[in-house]
């Protein structure tokens, strides 16, 4: 029964882990391209 | 064909030639390989008996570390003064230069061997009492296919800046079947049982040299034009 | 063209999180318990999906490794990528998941079994191939570089699997068919319903990782594409 605790939790912890890490990943980068849009029409 | 092999003999005769005069490289590799002996001595106890089950394993060890020390330079020292687009530039097929790269390292690491193998046996007291033929046949398969793979992963790896920490990253999960079958086909040897399933492991390591001579060979070009 | 492709990523996520529940649904509560194993039986349902998808996941790094040699584009070296570093993920489930099967079943973490042999050898390339696609330098020259070495790992697995399985057989051949690791001979239907279903929604998810992670490296390419539009003003 732990076993399959473990195993379940572990595996959803991780996928879960990395649907977050992609969402940090996204966000970082809209932030940057907005910056970057916002500099490209300055000039 | 002909064109390709007589320049993959040029380019490896030119390796080796400059290998001959400063002996870096070739002397490295004999060093380390002494030195990996040296420390397996001290991990597994050579007067134990212990030693015919690791001698196996021992002797590929020292090919692979000793083998990629070699492999990295193979590629790398041609980076100085630009000497890699020489190459390519130069009129020659792109897969004779893999060839020729092929034919250099392999004479520098079965050198190591022809040094190595027998300190080994020495230094672990080792007897030596099984059939000649087929246990240079088994090193001689698993040393060329390990050169193969390694070669072309070398190339690949010369375009990085980190290339020697990157090549046995590359390397070691590659060549995995291929140690599986040269430990146990040399165990078998060496122990001198039946030698009917020696020979079934040397059908893979020679199809897995044939598999992977054909497909770099084929690849070889993209990773020079790709540089 | 966006609105399409926000739309179908829409749709996928409202599949996607009903079909996570009743997937639970099926395993914790709808599917029987194994007479032998216990309740334990139940990580297989995850352990086969994440299994099938770590696979699947490689041979689409091969697929679009040919498919960048044959031709060249940004999406299918971003493909390529992309389904590598969920390969990467995937096949760490699996190795986790089959050492607790292996603990609960065998009482031991780590077997050398071929197929949990092969699975760990399948990491390593992908973490390999990884690494070659963090290397600098244009994307084209990675996208030659990493094919290449996409395409012999693919041709290196089933020789990795071949010879873990005569090195543990000692040469003799076994059959191919159920072995030690599953559920053994008969599955009752209500156990397949679930496996299949199970293999279905993972599949899923990583159809749906697939697209978010090719937005993403489809994102970082614009990024750099304005900094060195920037750079260039700069400079000039």
């Amino acid at each position: 029964m732990n076993y399959l605790f473990l195993a379940y939790s572990v595996t959803w912890a991780l996928i879960a882990g990395y649907v977050l890490f992609l969402g940090k990943r996204q966000k970082a980068l809209q932030k940057e391209i907005k910056q970057l849009e916002e500099w490209n029409s300055e000039e | 064909m002909k064109t390709i092999l007589m320049d993959a003999f040029t380019i490896a005769g030119k390796d080796l030639r400059s290998e001959l005069k400063t002996k870096q490289t070739i002397g490295m590799m004999l060093v380390f390989a002494a030195l990996v002996i040296l420390i397996f001595s001290f991990a597994f106890d050579p007067t134990n008996n212990m030693v015919k089950a690791v001698i196996p394993g021992l002797i590929w060890i020292i090919t692979i570390f000793s083998g990629i020390l070699g492999l990295n330079r193979s590629f790398v020292s041609e980076l100085e003064n630009n000497c890699l687009i020489g190459l390519r530039s130069a009129p020659i097929d792109p897969s004779s230069i893999y060839i020729g790269k092929v034919i250099a390292n392999f004479v520098l690491v079965s050198l190591v061997q022809v040094v190595s193998i027998p300190v080994l046996f020495l230094l672990f007291g080792y007897r030596f009492t099984s059939s000649y033929l087929w246990f240079i046949l088994i090193v001689l398969a698993g040393t060329f296919g390990f050169i193969i793979v390694g070669t072309f992963l070398a190339a690949l790896a010369a375009n990085a800046k980190n290339s020697e920490m990157l090549l046995p990253v590359l390397l070691l999960p590659l060549i995995s079947p291929l140690m599986i079958a040269g430990v146990q086909a040399t165990n078998i040897v060496l122990e001198n049982t039946e030698i009917q399933s020696a020979i079934s492991w040397l059908q893979l390591m020679a199809a897995y040299d044939l598999l992977f001579l054909a497909a770099c060979f084929l690849l070889f070009e993209f990773i020079m034009e790709g540089s | 063209m966006e609105q399409r492709s926000n739309l179908i990523d829409r749709a996928l996520l409202y599949v996607l999180i009903p079909a996570v529940f009743v997937l639970f649904y099926l395993i914790f509560i709808w599917s029987p318990v194994e007479k032998i194993m216990g309740v334990t039986q139940k990580i297989f349902y995850i352990h086969v999906g994440t299994a099938w998808v770590a696979f699947l996941a490689f041979f689409v790094v091969g697929f679009y490794s040919v498919m960048t040699l044959i031709k060249p584009k940004l999406n299918r070296f971003i493909y390529a990528g992309v389904s590598a570093e969920i390969g990467v993920l995937f096949t760490t489930i699996t190795l986790i998941t089959g050492m607790t099967w292996g603990r609960a079943s065998w009482n031991t973490w780590w077997s050398w079994e071929p197929r949990l042999v092969t699975t760990l050898v399948l990491w390593f390339i992908y973490v390999a191939f990884l690494f070659i696609r963090k290397m600098d330098g244009s994307w084209e020259r990675i996208a030659k570089l990493s094919s290449v070495f996409g395409i012999i790992g693919c041709l290196n697995v089933p020789i990795v699997f071949m010879a873990i399985r005569w090195w543990k057989t000692k040469l003799h051949p076994i059959v191919f068919g159920e072995g030690k690791n599953q559920t053994g001979g008969g599955i009752e239907p209500e156990m397949l319903v679930t496996l299949l279903f199970s293999v279905f929604t993972i599949t899923l998810l990583y159809v749906f990782l697939m697209r978010k992670g090719a937005e993403i490296e489809r994102m970082r390419t614009i990024v750099k594409r304005s900094k060195n539009k920037i750079m260039n003003k700069l400079a000039s």
